[in-house]
């Protein structure tokens, strides 16, 4: 299986490379101006965080938005990439009014393939300034913690998902079963 | 799927092979990455190439003297130059923890490129890991600090880098160190800048020798503690010695002292720590013997913060 890693500058990008290669994934990392048609014949694609602020200035954020409309398979955001694709679907990002560092506690809400075989409380690492405020059209919120109310989410019925926590650091409990549930969705994506 | 020690030593050592035709210096601060990076350079290379240890003055208390015995146990080709005065000098006045660790980076490059046309080397081999490239930025990615390794080098360095541990974080460079049979492979992480970016402000042979007392303490007594059962050993545990004086009382006279934080942190890969929960009677201990042998410390603070949002390091 080939799953790839868009870097939009994330202290954890290398980390989510890092997991996927121990999930036995093969993965690269490659800058969020490749073009969409170089990123063929993957099954799967997450699109990293980093320090651009989507809520303020979603422009240094590459070529995510054709990623979202042409990449065709499953796709996973993190942090910003999660607030970008709320933003590029007709959702909104803005800054946070609690904006979240360290440790969370994440409730999952709704039932979701990516969250399978997990509780519903635990313990996730968090590193940002703006959050998704407004859920774009056709996507559902899974999941929130105390100060943010739109921590996971996913399209109803593409397998197109969005974490504002962090799954790739040690320090989230699940985290690696979170990509693994993901990775399941990339191998059987309908 | 598994972390391949020994599948990356074998990659490694025909990588180096093939990188470098001619002789190579290895940067060895004598810690776990830059050790574990010239065993495997010294695999690829034999006696073409030299380890050097530059002792900055800035280094952990009987640190020099145990890294010679180190590299000397690894049978490395290896040279031991010492720098103390010419660091203090470049450090006086400074006080932005940015400006040190781009004096110190240049320093180290300056010494390293005179050590490098003395053996005909063109190439350097660092201990360069995930986290010093990450936090160290560019591009998209902010500058969370400068490491000495990655931003701190000159844009004019001639020598050719050799960074083998590039894709690894600590855990992963642990395994291959202990692969390699190389005994500082459990040693704590300690920073390229030394004991500069633990002493807040300005970096002076007192204020560093302050917190290298404190900093022995600290280790001595979390050591101390954990092979009695009393907690884990941490991932990483230091003294800080923190530009704020404050006011004591000793011997019924009024003192006016310096303050020493307490590090101590749990982590797997860097990139992510909480504070450690140590037993109140070991940080009592700690505090009582700093505050006691450390002259001129009054004041001892447990620093409670994770990563994020804090870093590991203070500067």
């Amino acid at each position: 299986m080939r799953v790839f890693v868009v870097d939009n500058g994330g202290q954890w990008t290398h980390r989510e490379w890092r997991v996927l290669k121990y999930l036995g994934v093969e993965t690269k990392i490659v800058p969020n101006d490749t073009p969409v048609g170089g990123l063929q014949d993957l099954d799967g694609l997450v699109l990293s965080g980093g320090a651009p602020r989507v809520g303020v200035d979603p422009s240094k954020m590459g070529r995510n938005g054709e990623y979202l409309d042409a990449f065709g398979g499953p796709i996973l955001g993190i942090c910003a990439g999660h607030q970008f694709m709320a933003k590029h679907f007709g959702g909104e990002a803005a800054p946070a009014k609690v904006p979240e560092f360290g440790k969370s506690l994440l409730n999952v809400r709704e039932p979701d393939v990516l969250f399978e075989g997990l509780p519903d409380r635990f313990e996730v690492w968090e590193s940002h300034n703006d959050e998704v405020t407004v859920l774009p059209p056709g996507f559902v919120g899974l999941a929130s913690s105390p100060n943010c109310s739109v921590q996971a989410m996913r399209h109803r019925s593409e397998p197109i998902f969005g974490l504002q926590f962090h799954p790739e650091v040690e320090h989230t409990q699940f985290g690696g079963e979170i990509f693994r549930n993901f990775l399941k969705v990339c191998e059987n994506p309908r | 799927m598994k972390f391949d020690a020994e599948a990356f030593i074998r990659e490694q050592v025909e990588l180096i092979r093939n990188t470098v035709p001619g002789r190579a210096i290895s940067a060895c601060s004598g810690g776990v990455d830059s050790t574990t990076a010239a065993v495997l350079a010294g695999r690829a290379l034999g006696d073409r190439l030299l380890a050097v240890y530059v002792d900055t003055g800035l280094m952990r208390k009987d640190e020099t003297e145990d890294v010679e015995r180190t590299l000397q146990a690894l049978g490395v080709n290896h040279r031991i130059l010492r720098a103390a005065d010419e660091y203090f000098a470049a450090l006086r006045g400074v006080s932005d923890p940015e400006k040190k660790r781009m004096i110190i980076g240049r320093k180290f490059i300056e010494l390293f490129e005179r050590e490098a046309k003395a053996f005909g080397a063109e190439h350097l081999v660092q201990g360069t890991i995930a986290p010093d490239w990450i936090e160290s930025g560019g591009q998209l990615r902010d500058r969370i600090k400068t490491h000495h390794n990655v931003a701190g080098l000159p844009a004019d360095m001639k020598l050719k880098l050799v960074e083998p541990l590039r894709d690894l974080y600590k855990d992963e460079v642990r395994a291959v160190a202990r692969t390699l049979g190389v005994r500082v492979a459990e040693r704590q992480p300690f920073p390229g800048p030394a004991l500069a970016v633990r002493v807040i402000g300005e970096v002076t042979p007192e204020r560093v020798a302050l917190v290298r007392e404190a900093s022995a303490i600290v280790e001595d007594e979390i050591q101390a503690a954990a092979s009695r059962g009393l907690m884990p050993l941490p991932w990483q545990y230091f003294a800080v010695l923190v530009p704020v004086q404050t006011v004591g009382v000793h011997g019924d006279l009024r003192v006016y002292g310096h303050t020493v934080a307490v590090r101590a942190v749990e982590s797997i890969d860097g990139m992510s720590a909480t504070y450690s929960k140590i037993p109140h009677d070991v940080l009592d201990r700690i505090s009582t013997r700093i505050t006691n042998e450390v002259q001129g410390v009054n004041r001892v603070v447990y620093d409670i913060s994770n990563k994020p949002p804090a870093t590991i390091e203070w500067e």
